[in-house]
C-alpha cells in the first residue's frame, strides 16, 4: 500500500490538469475540484494514521534501487503537516466555491497549491521538496493576485519578488549541502553531515534558515507579509496563512532539527532571540492597528515566533511544542481569516472562537498550543530563562487577547455592523461554525493531537542519536 | 489593427522565416526521439519548436503567426501534455509498480520502430515536449496580444486613469 | 575554474541583487532572473567535474556528475516560467496604474485610498465604506 503516499499529490495534480481548460467559475468544476481535494485529504489522513502504527512509509520513485531515484517518504511529521495544510486548503475552497468563484482558473490554482503542499511535505528528496514547494509558491503568487484588484496585483508582485529570492537562496543552501554530502537524499544527507566540519554547515544553515524565514514572515524578514494579507481575498489569506506559511514552519523543523540539527543547537540562541523579538513585535503591531486583516497579519509574525522559540529549545518537549504549535496556529489563522469576512448569526460567534484560540484560552485548541509551549519554557533550563520565557509567553497571550477581541469589538460588535443588515450565505457560516466546533473539539480531546507532536518530536530526535 | 511591422522586415527575412518553421519542427521531433542515446529531451525540444513560432511572431507579426493551428490551441496542447505525462507517471500504480516506473523493464524485450526503442519514457518525454510547447507558445502569443493591443489603443494607462477620477 | 566561476557567480549576483533594488519593474524582474541564474551556476558549481556524458554504454574513465546538471535543468525551466508569470504581473500593473515605477504606483494608490476616504468620511462609516469600494469596483469590473 505504498501507493498512499503518491495519492495525495497525484489527485490533485491529475485533477488540476483536467480542470484548467475548464471554466473554474461553473459550480460544477468548483465542486469536482473540491471532492479532489477532499479525495487527497482522505488519501493523507489514511496515510497519518497509518505512518502513526507501523512507521514511515518509502517509496523510490521509477523503481531505482534506493539512493538512486528519488524517495518518496512519508513520516509523522510530514504526515501531520499534509494533513493540516490540505485541510485549511480544503475549507477555504469549499467556502470560496460557496461565495461565487470569479476567476476561471482559481479551482485549477488551487489543486496545484495542493498538489505542491502534498508532494513538498511527502517526500524524502531535498531537489524533489524544491520543485513541489515552487509548484506551491507559484500558485500562490497568482492566488494572491485573485479577484485582481490593482492593490491585490501589486501585493502579488512584491510577495513574488521576495519570495523568489527566497527561494533562490534556498536552491544554493541545497547545492551547498549536495556538494558537502554527494546526495540529496535527506537521510543520507543527514547521515554523512555530521561528518562534515561544522564551519562549513553554517554558511549553508544559515541561508535555509533566511530563505524560510522569509516564507514564514519572521520578525527582520516580514515586510511583505502585512501588504500581502490586507491585500488578499480572505479565503486566500486563509489558505496562505493557514497552508502556505505551514512550508516555513515545516522545513525549519525538518532541515534545522532533522537535517542539520548541529547547525541548529549552534544557532538556537540567535533563533531563540529572533522568535522572542517576533512574538513581541508582532503583537505590539498588532494591538496598534486596526484594520482586521492588518491585525492578523501581524498577528502572524507575532505566532511564528513562538514556534521558533519552541524549536530554538529544542529536545522532546520543544519539537513537540513547535508541531502542536503549527498545526494549531494553521487552524486558528484560517478560522479567523475567514469568519472575518462574514456577516450574519453565529458569524461573530464563529470568528470569537477563533480570537479565543489565539488567545490561548480554554476550551479552544490554542490552549493546547500554549501549555505546550509553557512546558517546553519549563524545560529551557535555567530559573532565569524559564521565568523570561513563561513571562514572554504569557504577555504575549494577553496582547493577542487585547488584539483580537479589539478586531471582535470593531467587526462585531460596532453600531455599524449591527445596522449593516446583510448576512453573509448561510453556507459560509455553517462552514466557519463547523470549523469553530472542530477548533473547539480538538481543544476538548487534544490527545491525537499532542501524540502527533511527540511522535514527530520522536522521529527527529531519532538522528541525533 | 493595422498590418503588423512589415515595413521593419524584408521579403526574404519573410520567406525565410516561413521556409524555416517546418525545419524546426523537424529538427525538435529529432531532438525528442534521440533523446535515448545522446543528448536530448522533451524539455529541449519544446523550446526548440517554440522558437521556430517566436520567429514567426517576430519577423511577420500576430496577425500571420495566429494562423497556425498549434498557436490557437497552445493552452489545449499544454494541458494536454500535462495530462500525458502525469497519466504516464501514474499508471504504473495501477499494476503494482512504484510511480513513475517505465516499461520495458531493464532487459526485457523492446519494440522498435526503426532505430527508435518504443518505451513508455517516449510517451513520457512526448507530454514535456507539449507542455513546454503549449506553455511558451501560449506566453508568447499573450505577450504579443498585448503589445499589438497598445498599439491599437496607443496606451493604455492615460485614459483608465480618466476614467477613475 | 573554482575561482573563475565564483567570480562570475558574484558578478551575476550582485548584479542581480543591484536591479532587484531598482524602482523600475522591469529591472526587478530582469534582476530576480539574474539571481535565480547565479543560483544555476552554483548548483552546477556545487558538482562541478570533467568528463565524458553519462550515456550507456559509458567510456573508460571519468563521467561528470549529471545530477547537477539535471537540477540546473530543472532550475532553469522553474526560472523561466517564474520569469513570464512576473512579466505578465508587471504588464497588468501597466495596464491599470499606467506605469512601472512602484513609487509612482504606491503614490497612485495612497492617493485613491485618501480621495475614498475623503469621499466616506462625511457620512459612511467602516463598514459601508466596504461597500461602497465593491460597489467601485463592480463598475470597474466591465473594463
Amino acid at each position: 500500500m505504498t501507493t498512499l503516499v503518491i495519492l495525495p499529490a497525484g489527485i490533485a495534480w491529475l485533477l488540476a490538469a483536467v480542470i484548467a481548460p475548464l471554466d473554474g467559475r461553473r459550480p460544477l468544476w468548483g465542486w469536482l475540484a473540491a471532492t479532489g481535494l477532499g479525495a487527497s485529504l482522505l488519501a493523507v489522513v489514511l496515510l497519518l494514521v497509518r505512518v502513526l502504527r507501523e512507521g514511515p512509509v518509502e517509496v523510490v520513485a521509477g523503481g531505482w534501487p534506493e539512493g538512486v531515484g528519488i524517495t518518496l517518504r512519508a513520516d509523522v511529521l510530514g504526515a501531520s503537516f499534509a494533513a493540516v495544510s490540505l485541510a485549511v486548503v480544503l475549507v477555504a475552497f469549499v467556502h470560496e466555491v460557496l461565495l461565487g468563484v470569479r476567476s476561471r482558473t482559481f479551482p485549477a490554482l488551487v489543486l496545484f497549491l495542493a498538489a505542491g503542499l502534498s508532494g513538498l511535505f511527502l517526500t524524502g528528496d531535498i531537489f524533489n521538496f524544491y520543485v513541489f514547494f515552487e509548484i506551491s509558491m507559484t500558485a500562490s503568487y497568482i492566488l494572491t493576485g485573485y479577484r485582481e484588484e490593482n492593490s491585490q496585483v501589486r501585493a502579488a508582485f512584491i510577495f513574488a519578488v521576495v519570495n523568489l529570492v527566497g527561494s533562490v537562496m534556498f536552491l544554493s543552501g541545497i547545492a551547498g549541502l549536495y556538494h558537502l554530502t554527494g546526495s540529496l537524499d535527506m537521510e543520507v544527507v543527514a547521515g554523512r553531515i555530521g561528518q562534515v566540519e561544522l564551519s562549513s554547515i553554517i554558511p549553508i544553515a544559515t541561508v535555509i534558515f533566511v530563505a524560510f524565514s522569509l516564507k514564514i514572515g519572521l520578525f527582520p524578514f516580514h515586510f511583505w507579509l502585512p501588504a500581502v494579507y490586507v491585500g488578499s481575498h480572505a479565503p486566500v489569506a486563509a489558505i496562505l496563512s493557514g497552508a502556505v506559511a505551514n512550508i516555513g514552519s515545516y522545513g525549519l523543523l525538518r532541515f534545522g532539527a532533522d537535517v542539520l540539527p548541529d547547525a541548529l543547537s549552534f544557532g538556537a540562541p540567535v533563533v531563540l532571540v529572533l522568535g522572542v523579538v517576533s512574538i513581541v513585535y508582532g503583537a505590539m503591531q498588532a494591538v496598534s492597528r486596526h484594520d482586521t486583516s492588518e491585525v492578523m497579519a501581524y498577528s502572524t509574525i507575532g505566532q511564528v515566533g513562538y514556534i521558533l522559540v519552541a524549536l530554538a529549545v529544542g529536545g522532546p518537549v520543544g519539537y513537540a511544542a513547535a508541531v502542536v504549535y503549527s498545526i494549531v496556529n494553521s487552524l486558528n489563522k484560517a478560522l479567523v481569516f475567514l469568519a472575518a469576512q462574514l456577516r450574519g448569526p453565529l458569524a461573530g460567534a464563529a470568528f470569537a472562537v477563533g480570537a479565543f484560540s489565539i488567545a490561548g484560552v480554554p476550551p479552544a485548541v490554542g490552549f493546547v498550543g500554549k501549555i505546550a509551549l509553557f512546558k517546553t519554557s519549563i524545560e529551557a533550563g535555567g530559573l532565569l530563562e524559564t521565568t523570561a520565557l513563561v513571562v514572554l509567553i504569557f504577555a504575549g497571550s494577553a496582547l493577542s487577547f487585547v488584539y483580537a477581541f479589539q478586531v471582535y469589538q470593531r467587526a462585531f460588535l460596532a453600531r455599524e455592523y449591527r445596522n449593516n443588515k446583510r448576512p453573509s450565505p448561510r453556507a459560509t457560516r455553517v462552514l466557519a461554525i463547523s470549523l469553530a466546533a472542530f477548533v473547539l473539539a480538538v481543544g476538548l480531546w487534544p490527545e491525537p493531537l499532542l501524540v502527533l507532536g511527540t511522535e514527530s518530536a520522536a522521529l527527529l530526535l531519532e538522528g541525533l542519536r | 489593427m493595422s498590418a503588423p511591422i512589415n515595413n521593419t522586415t524584408s521579403i526574404l527575412t519573410q520567406t525565410v522565416a516561413k521556409l524555416l518553421l517546418l525545419p524546426t519542427f523537424v529538427a525538435a521531433f529529432a531532438i525528442l526521439v534521440k533523446g535515448y542515446a545522446q543528448p536530448g529531451d522533451g524539455f529541449s525540444a519544446g523550446v526548440v519548436a517554440s522558437l521556430g513560432v517566436l520567429l514567426q511572431y517576430l519577423v511577420l507579426g500576430r496577425r500571420e503567426a495566429e494562423r497556425l493551428v498549434t498557436v490557437r490551441n497552445a493552452p489545449t496542447i499544454a494541458g494536454a501534455g500535462l495530462l500525458l505525462s502525469l497519466s504516464v507517471a501514474v499508471v504504473p500504480l495501477f499494476l503494482g509498480d512504484p510511480v513513475l516506473t517505465h516499461y520495458p523493464r531493464p532487459g526485457e524485450d523492446v519494440v522498435y520502430l526503426g532505430t527508435l526503442e518504443l518505451i513508455t519514457p517516449v510517451l513520457f518525454d512526448l507530454g514535456i515536449f507539449f507542455l513546454v510547447f503549449g506553455f511558451a507558445v501560449g506566453a508568447i502569443g499573450a505577450f504579443a496580444r498585448t503589445i499589438s493591443e497598445q498599439e491599437e489603443y496607443a496606451g493604455p494607462g492615460t485614459e483608465q486613469l480618466e476614467d477613475d477620477t | 575554474m573554482i575561482l573563475a566561476i565564483s567570480v562570475v557567480i558574484a558578478v551575476v549576483f550582485a548584479s542581480g541583487a543591484f536591479l532587484v533594488l531598482q524602482r523600475d519593474l522591469l529591472r526587478v524582474v530582469v534582476g530576480i532572473v539574474l539571481i535565480s541564474n547565479s543560483a544555476i551556476l552554483f548548483i552546477i558549481a556545487a558538482g562541478l567535474s570533467r568528463g565524458s556524458a553519462p550515456i550507456y554504454p559509458i567510456d573508460e574513465g571519468a563521467v561528470s556528475d549529471p545530477l547537477v546538471q539535471a537540477m540546473a535543468l530543472t532550475a532553469l525551466v522553474i526560472g523561466s516560467s517564474v520569469a513570464a508569470l512576473l512579466l505578465a504581473v508587471v504588464y497588468r500593473l501597466y495596464v491599470s496604474h499606467g506605469s512601472i515605477d512602484i513609487e509612482e504606483i504606491f503614490r497612485m494608490e495612497m492617493r485613491e485610498a485618501e480621495e475614498l476616504e475623503s469621499m466616506n468620511k462625511t457620512e459612511l462609516d467602516p463598514e459601508e465604506e466596504e461597500v461602497a469600494d465593491e460597489r467601485k469596483l463592480e463598475k470597474e469590473e466591465p473594463r
